[in-house]
């Protein structure tokens, strides 16, 4: 997938509010799905979609603990997100040289 | 932080002038830049089509031309809008810049704001369901501060 995809899909996942209630949660610390439906409010089943979408964006990670492989544990990816910073600290960037050549370029003697 | 990129400069120049020559002359003041060449391969020439819906194109040296985007506001002396595509990007995906010219005394000041793509216009956002521009505002925040308690996480021993 190009970062360009990448980051289409990260943000399409963070449209829903729902999916942004859970990330919050997941912030803290590493949950559990049941523990994500209480506090979401959401029944499981309406959960686990959601979830899905978290996961195919690349901004969750799913694992089952070593002892009880029925145990869903989710836990934030901070990749996703790294990229979007990347992509703004390079546009800055950018816009900084750019606009800096443009006043050398406007203000040059004649 | 938010998903908006926000430069600002002053120019001694009148705001018409800046106008002119960041519009009709960019192929002269323009620094190509590898981390964000439009095309892959040597960076060619870049030329805005002056007027509304009017191109803004690279040119590449042997000849090709690849649209980078669209002028979709062009009002001399104050406010220039254009879309922008590099050659990574998807079909269909796009950000926008926005650049006003603002007098300040004899001087002008130029801002450049560049919107990524949870924050470009409507006829965008709405492809992925976003309501409205308020939604779109909080999520700008939100990401904010997602970013920073994420650069505090790393930042910690």
């Amino acid at each position: 997938m190009s970062a360009a995809a990448q980051l289409d899909r990260t943000l399409t996942a963070l449209a829903d509010p729902r999916r942004r209630h859970v990330l919050e949660l997941l912030r803290e610390r590493p949950r559990r799905a049941g523990e994500l439906a209480r506090a979401v409010g959401l029944r499981p089943p309406a959960l686990s979609r959601h979830l899905r979408v978290l996961k195919s964006s690349g901004l969750v990670r799913e694992a089952h603990p070593g002892f009880d492989a029925r145990v869903r544990i989710y836990t934030l990816r901070p990749e996703p997100i790294a990229q979007l910073k990347t992509w703004l600290e390079r546009t800055e960037q950018l816009w900084e040289r750019q606009l800096a050549a443009f006043k050398a370029y406007l203000e040059q003697p004649q | 932080m938010s998903s908006t990129v926000l430069v600002s400069l002053r120019v001694a120049a009148t705001p018409e002038r800046a106008f002119e020559a960041f519009t009709r002359e960019i192929g002269t003041w323009w620094r190509p830049n590898a981390l964000f060449g439009f095309t892959s391969g040597t960076p060619g020439r870049l030329a805005f089509e002056s007027g509304l819906d009017g191109r803004f194109i690279e040119t590449t040296p042997d000849g090709r031309i690849f649209e980078i985007g669209r002028i979709t506001a062009w009002e001399p002396g104050s406010r220039l809008a254009f879309t922008w595509r590099q050659s990574t990007f998807a079909a269909g995906q796009c950000t926008e810049v926005e650049v006003r010219f603002d007098a300040v005394g004899a001087e002008t000041r130029v801002t450049v704001e560049h919107r990524g793509w949870d924050s470009v216009p409507d006829g965008h956002a709405a492809r992925h369901g976003f309501p409205d521009r308020i939604f779109l505002l909080r999520h700008a925040e939100w990401w904010r501060a997602l970013l920073e308690s994420l650069g505090e996480r790393s930042a910690a021993p």
